[in-house]
């Protein structure tokens, strides 16, 4: 109340009539009425006199006058306040209060901070603007500065501007921010970490996928499940099933097939505001506060801001949509009546998510079969159809008033839009999924998450990249059974998998716990076969005292070699560079470098010590790659640099990773000869068998369904689809047709064959489910994982074996190894793992002081130090770290003291 | 004993053209002016086993 | 009383009773699930009911029949009647994996400036199959040198011309050298320095006389099996230049020595009508089958009775007995000792010479387990 009358509105009455004549409100008014009547507040000077003293005071001025300022620029600051008119403000806090009230007289009042509309999505543009804008203006305070300090010397003389200008803050500041990904603008209170990410070309999806990405600006600590839950209201616009697993389940997500998220329209609001006046919005400055809130009127809101009232918001609404689809105003203004807070909200700002739908009269769609041949007929584009007012975007917001209906059926008077495809729902990821609306739901995200780690073709240029990891499949494949987002995304061009005869039978026992067994014969003919490229670099430095780097002739037979570096020198050319396509081996050099001894300091230019700092290729024990590319050129400091890309081409092997596309991962748990697998009537023999205990717990009815239209595909000639939702709108076959399929080519209508066993020659006692499934490999393989150690290398500090396979780390007892070890009672295995397998050492303890001596060589005695004798020194055995532990606690004026007894 | 160092060439990215280089020679090719430049391949036979 | 056994008592029901003696010579596929398919071996499995269920060889050599059904250049049916699955399951597993044959084994690239990397190249000329008659050649193991006896060697030089269309290697490109290997094999390491023996230098392979002069490929050339086997594709300015050395090895070792595409057998369908099926269900039963197992026979006055004419074509879609009720009309089953055995050769012999190798392979085998217990 104070606020209000500090804004000018001195009367009680007014204040409660711009918030509603419902005398509830007036209820809940009345304690700071009250109160401002006890601190004798009446008018808009004693109110703001009492804000002044409410504001923090400060050293340097008073706090007079300093209250209508912060209500001017701070308080509300988006709604514009023109010549000191403070009445626009005041009428936002009242409608403010007048929501805040109605939310505490009804539950139902509050707005869903997890609900899309309510959401904005904050786009590069908008983040390299608002960056530009503080490294714009740090820069111009700067010029400002020197100008100012320049102006003081000079007194009088021109000073050019340009002179001011200098060094490249505006450049460095955006490389830095971009490569960091860290946006500090102090000046808007924004820091934001994480803001760039490095885009992912593991796989052509991961690639798509990264791009789609959505990521909130909140922690993802917070123990709050509202956020992360599906929300309804991102039906068409987030893909539900696209999110990843752990800390950020939820959190992220990724936008549907046909979102379009909006950008600010810099020029266009007021026209947009006078054209809402045209039509008929009464301004605000010409209403009474008792006129605000009227029974037949709703008020007009615009991108925030109240415009005034409108008596006839559907008509409002209706001319504002017919205007839009007419073209007049832009596509992606939204026209939203939200009839419980009896306001229209026109939305035009940017960060909105909105999708295409058919509009539809009546229920009858707009979109007419000659415009879809016109379409097939190339005459007519997407972006036609949205001119000529078929198709519209829509805001979540807006959503609310319609009525979509899913297909084109029946005609219904309440329908105003039709989807344009239910399969556009999903994301890019989860679009790859055939029929995954028959799956488990938390199956499909297993599988967007796994169709970023497949294999197979990256792209285009895949060849022609020098990316520092790259995994390629030999032989990519298109699957049989595709899905139409498959093809609008092009992973049918540029696939990641094979099409696998998969036999869903138990054989061999090696397939337990997901484990699949393949077909030597498969894999001997290229099933699952792939490419890893890896990059090396090697540059040339040039250092402060002028020397370089370089690189230098290999030896040559007969030269006197040292180290036996000749043989790592087998595939150097006469440039001590390897060339392509030459075989190497681990330990192999590819450059012989050399560096010089000093760098630092001033030398003779002509005659530098040089010390040899070769590069050898480093790889699995026993494994060759070849040398696939070396490129020359010239780095940003203009230094030699020289890349290498290494190649190795690997068959699948025991524990190698594949993937379904229905979340169904497993390794290869043996790999059995073609002779030994089923084979059908046919003579067709499986490329993989896949245990059947994989299906009732996952309920992957999908990849059943994959299998059989896979089967049907083959038999016919055609490939089929599987699209999400698609039977009843024909994007996706039935199982009835898939069905009759196999029956006309002469299969069991439920996929099942009858299988022979190859081991013994008679059939097999059951029928069995088989098929063609498309088979992902996965980047997770066991060449680059696998890692045993006995000796080793140890760490220096504690004399503990290393960790990690990276370096040869000891593989490590931990603590609940340790607690087994102990309730079982096995000491003396605890005593060699922990000790004599880690890092034993002997220490000289005095047994009287229980402080460490030391041995002197020289004289061949013990001696504590502490008590500068040498009787009652006693060896013992300890970990090293436990030595440590003593001088470090010793070091920080702690004494450990070790008190001996005799062991029995 | 063994034959005459040969000058090792290199194949420009953009144009093919092949360029000799000298050690401290700026990265360059000659014909177009492109500064990347690819190794040739070697001319040494390579075996692989057919599996 | 003179000793007589038993079965040759006159009044003892001679043979299995039926049920028994079908679930002994058929597998029945019922809606669900096969059943009786396991074969009864032990000898004395049907003592009890007084038969003797051993196999003899009198018996085997009279029932034992081979026809053949089709025969062309690459792929052949026959039937193998009267012998035990697990024998014809031998004779499938050493077509597949055991009948020796030649495959690209060493690929040595001079050059190779093409998209497809050397090592794939190098498993796609392996995948190709060589006409060429593994019984002519010797076996090479790693240590033994190559020569004229052991080793095909091809060679392959294409070239796309700057300027020119993109051109498409083909497997007829790959060309025998019937001199053996041309490339010379530099010492690779200073220890390796053998003199090159004569005045020719040394290559790769050691050829006393050209393979060519011997009478098999005198007028017979070694030669892929098919010549439009794509190998790699060319860009203008690209080359491959390669030699390629097949020598003789099995199936089980890479698929690549596989003599077959596939081999397999499948047990003669046996469709028996276990009632009559008459006028509209006869229509139904006949509409039912893809296969066209089923005919129709008139019988006059509008009369019409289901027969079974193909039954070999059946190809156990079960589509017959899928609705309830057929099961009791429709019997599907199999003949567990009459195998329909297809062999499908992937060019390098004709498929009947692979079944004779394939039978040697198990005499020899056999042999040698005799020499083994004697």
């Amino acid at each position: 109340m104070v606020v209000m009358k500090a804004m000018g509105i001195e009367s009680d009455q007014e204040v409660v009539q711009m918030v509603g004549r419902d005398p509830r409100y007036g209820f809940m008014l009345l304690p700071s009425i009250q109160e401002c009547a006890n601190d004798d507040i009446f008018n808009q000077k004693q109110a703001l006199e009492f804000l002044d003293k409410k504001l923090k005071p400060s050293l340097y001025s008073s706090n007079e006058g300093k209250a209508f300022g912060v209500l001017r620029d701070f308080f509300l600051a988006n709604v514009p306040v023109r010549e000191l008119n403070f009445r626009p403000k005041a009428i936002y806090a009242a409608v403010m209060m007048r929501r805040m009230m109605d939310a505490m007289l009804n539950k139902d009042a509050i707005d869903d901070k997890d609900y899309v509309g309510n959401k904005r999505l904050e786009l590069s543009g908008q983040l390299i603007s608002l960056l530009f804008e503080d490294l714009f203006k740090t820069m111009n305070e700067e010029v400002k500065k020197r100008i100012d300090l320049g102006l003081r010397k000079s007194a009088g003389r021109s000073l050019p501007i340009e002179n001011f200008i200098t060094g490249d803050s505006i450049t460095q500041g955006l490389e830095r921010a971009i490569s960091t990904g860290n946006w500090d603008l102090r000046r808007f209170k924004m820091h934001k970490k994480g803001m760039t990410q490095v885009l992912a070309r593991l796989s052509f999806i991961a690639a798509v996928g990264q791009m789609t990405r959505v990521k909130p600006q909140f922690e993802k600590s917070r123990k709050v499940s509202g956020p992360r839950a599906l929300q309804p209201s991102q039906w068409g616009m987030l893909c539900p099933c696209d999110t990843p697993e752990g800390e950020a389940c939820g959190l992220v997500k990724n936008l549907a097939l046909m979102t379009h998220v909006t950008t600010d329209q810099e020029e266009g609001l007021s026209p947009l505001i006078s054209l809402c006046h045209s039509l008929g919005v009464e301004s605000l400055e010409l209403l009474s506060a008792e006129e605000i809130h009227t029974s037949n009127s709703f008020l007009v809101i615009f991108n925030g801001i109240i415009l005034g009232k409108h008596r006839q918001p559907q008509r409002f609404a209706t001319s504002m949509r017919k205007l839009r689809r007419a073209g007049k105003i832009g596509e992606f203004v939204s026209v939203y009546v939200n009839e419980k807070q009896r306001c229209v909200y026109i939305a035009s700002d940017g960060g909105r998510v909105c999708r295409p739908l058919v509009i539809a009269d009546k229920g009858v769609s707009r979109v007419k079969e000659h415009h879809m041949q016109e379409l097939r007929d190339g005459v007519r584009t997407f972006r036609d159809f949205v001119r000529d007012g078929l198709i519209e975007y829509l805001d979540v917001n807006e959503q609310n008033n319609t009525l979509i209906a899913l297909y084109e059926g029946e005609p219904k008077e309440e329908i105003t839009h039709i989807e344009i495809e239910p399969l556009t729902i999903l994301g890019v990821c989860a679009g790859l999924i055939p029929y995954p609306h028959h799956n488990q739901s938390p199956r499909n995200t297993y599988q967007c998450a796994m169709g970023k780690q497949a294999m197979g073709n990256i792209a285009y240029n895949q060849l022609s990249r020098m990316d520092s990891l790259l995994y390629l499949l030999v032989y990519p494949q298109r699957p049989l059974l595709t899905t139409k987002t498959i093809e609008l995304v092009g992973y049918d061009k540029l696939g990641a998998g094979q099409n696998a005869t998969v036999a869903v039978m138990s054989y061999s026992g090696y397939d337990i716990e997901d484990a699949i067994v393949m077909n030597k014969s498969s894999l001997d003919r290229g099933f699952g076969r792939c490419i890893v490229l890896k990059k090396g670099v090697s540059t040339l430095q040039r250092y402060a005292n002028n020397t370089q780097d370089r690189i230098c002739k290999p030896l040559k037979k007969g030269e006197t070699d040292r180290k036996g570096d000749i043989e790592k020198m087998r595939i150097l050319d006469e440039d001590g560079i390897a060339s392509p396509g030459e075989t190497i081996r681990p330990f192999d050099m590819y450059v012989n470098k050399e560096v010089p001894v000093n760098t630092k300091d001033p030398v003779d230019l002509q005659n530098v010590g040089f010390k040899s700092a070769f590069q050898t290729y480093k790889g699995a024990k026993g494994e060759t790659a070849v040398i696939d590319r070396v490129a020359l050129s010239s780095d940003v400091n203009n230094n030699l640099c020289i890349k290498f890309q290494f190649r190795e081409t690997r068959r699948p092997e025991l524990g190698d990773k594949f993937s379904s596309r229905h979340g169904q991962k497993g390794v290869c748990g043996t790999i059995v000869q073609q002779e030994d697998f089923p084979f059908s009537e046919r003579g067709i023999c499986p490329d993989l068998i896949m245990n059947p205990h994989g299906f009732p717990s996952r309920m992957t009815i999908g990849k059943m369904i994959e299998l059989l239209g896979g089967k049907a595909g083959v038999s016919c000639g055609r490939f089929h689809y599987g699209s999400a939702f698609g039977e009843p709108s024909g994007q996706a076959d039935t199982v009835e047709a898939i069905s009759k399929t196999l029956v006309d080519k002469g299969f069991s209508y439920n996929g099942k064959d009858f299988l022979y066993s190859g081991i013994t020659g008679s059939p097999l006692q059951a029928y069995i489910f088989m098929g063609p499934i498309y088979y992902q490999k996965l980047k997770h393989m066991v060449l680059d994982k696998m890692h045993a150690r006995g000796r080793g290398p140890r760490v220096m500090l504690t004399r503990q074996p290393t960790e990690g396979r990276s370096r040869d780390g000891g593989l490590r007892l931990g603590e609940m190894e340790r607690d087994c070890l102990i309730a079982y009672g096995a000491s003396m295995l605890m005593y060699e793992r922990l000790m004599l397998s880690s890092d034993p050492f002997e220490i000289q303890v005095c047994r009287t002081c229980g402080l460490l001596g030391y041995y002197n060589h020289k004289l061949k005695i013990t001696v504590c130090s502490s008590c500068k004798n040498s009787e009652n020194v006693s060896k013992i055995k300890l970990p090293y770290a436990c030595k440590l532990l003593f001088q470090e606690l010793q070091s920080m004026n702690i004494v450990p003291r070790l008190k001996l007894t005799e062991a029995s | 004993m063994d034959a005459q160092p040969e000058p090792v060439s290199y194949i420009c990215g953009d144009c093919g053209m092949e360029n000799t280089l000298k050690p401290g020679d700026v990265i360059q090719c000659r014909e177009c002016g492109y500064r990347i430049l690819y190794k040739k391949r070697t001319r040494r036979i390579v075996q692989y086993e057919a599996r | 009383m003179p000793k007589v056994s038993a079965l040759n008592m006159p009044d003892v029901p001679m043979g299995l009773p039926s049920h028994m003696e079908l679930q002994r010579t058929r597998v029945s596929c019922d809606k669900d699930a096969p059943t009786h398919t396991e074969n009864v071996q032990a000898s004395g499995a049907y003592a009890s009911v007084g038969v003797d269920n051993s196999l003899r060889l009198d018996q085997f050599r009279k029932n034992f029949r081979v026809t053949v059904v089709r025969l062309t250049e690459d792929d052949m049916e026959f039937d193998m009647i009267g012998i035990d699955p697990s024998i014809a399951n031998a004779f499938r597993r050493i077509l597949i994996s055991e009948v020796p044959t030649m495959a690209i084994e060493k690929v040595f690239i001079a050059n190779s400036t093409t998209l497809v990397q050397d090592e794939v190249l190098a498993h796609r000329l392996g995948l190709i199959p060589i006409k060429a008659d593994p019984r002519l050649f010797e076996w090479k193991d790693d240590n033994k040198v190559s020569n004229e006896k052991n080793t095909i060697v091809f060679k392959l030089h294409a070239k796309c011309q700057r300027g020119g269309p993109r051109l498409t290697v083909k497997s007829d490109q790959l060309k025998w050298l019937p001199n053996g290997s041309e490339f010379i094999d530099e010492p690779t390491t200073a220890t390796d320095s053998t003199p090159a023996t004569g005045s020719t230098p040394k290559t790769f392979t050691n050829f006393d006389h050209s393979q060519a002069s011997l009478p098999e490929f005198a007028n017979n050339p070694i030669v892929p099996k098919h010549p439009d086997i794509i190998i790699s594709k060319l860009g203008p300015g690209q080359e491959i230049e390669l030699e390629a050395h097949a020598v003789k090895g099995i199936g089980k070792t890479h698929a690549k020595w596989s003599p077959v595409s596939t081999a397999w057998y499948r047990m003669l369908p046996e469709v028996v009508l276990l009632q009559d099926i008459k006028d509209e269900l006869a229509e139904e039963l006949v509409k039912k089958c893809p296969a066209k197992v089923f005919d129709i026979e008139d019988l006059g006055k509008g009369k019409m009775k289901a027969t079974v004419a193909r039954p070999r074509s059946c190809t156990l879609c079960r589509e017959c007995i899928r609705e309830e009720n057929w099961e009791e009309r429709v019997s599907l089953r199999r003949v567990k000792d009459h195998f329909i055995f297809t062999i499908e050769s992937a060019g390098q012999l004709p498929p009947q010479e692979l079944f004779t190798e394939a039978v040697k392979i198990l005499e020899k085998k056999c042999k040698g387990l005799l020499d083994e217990l004697s």
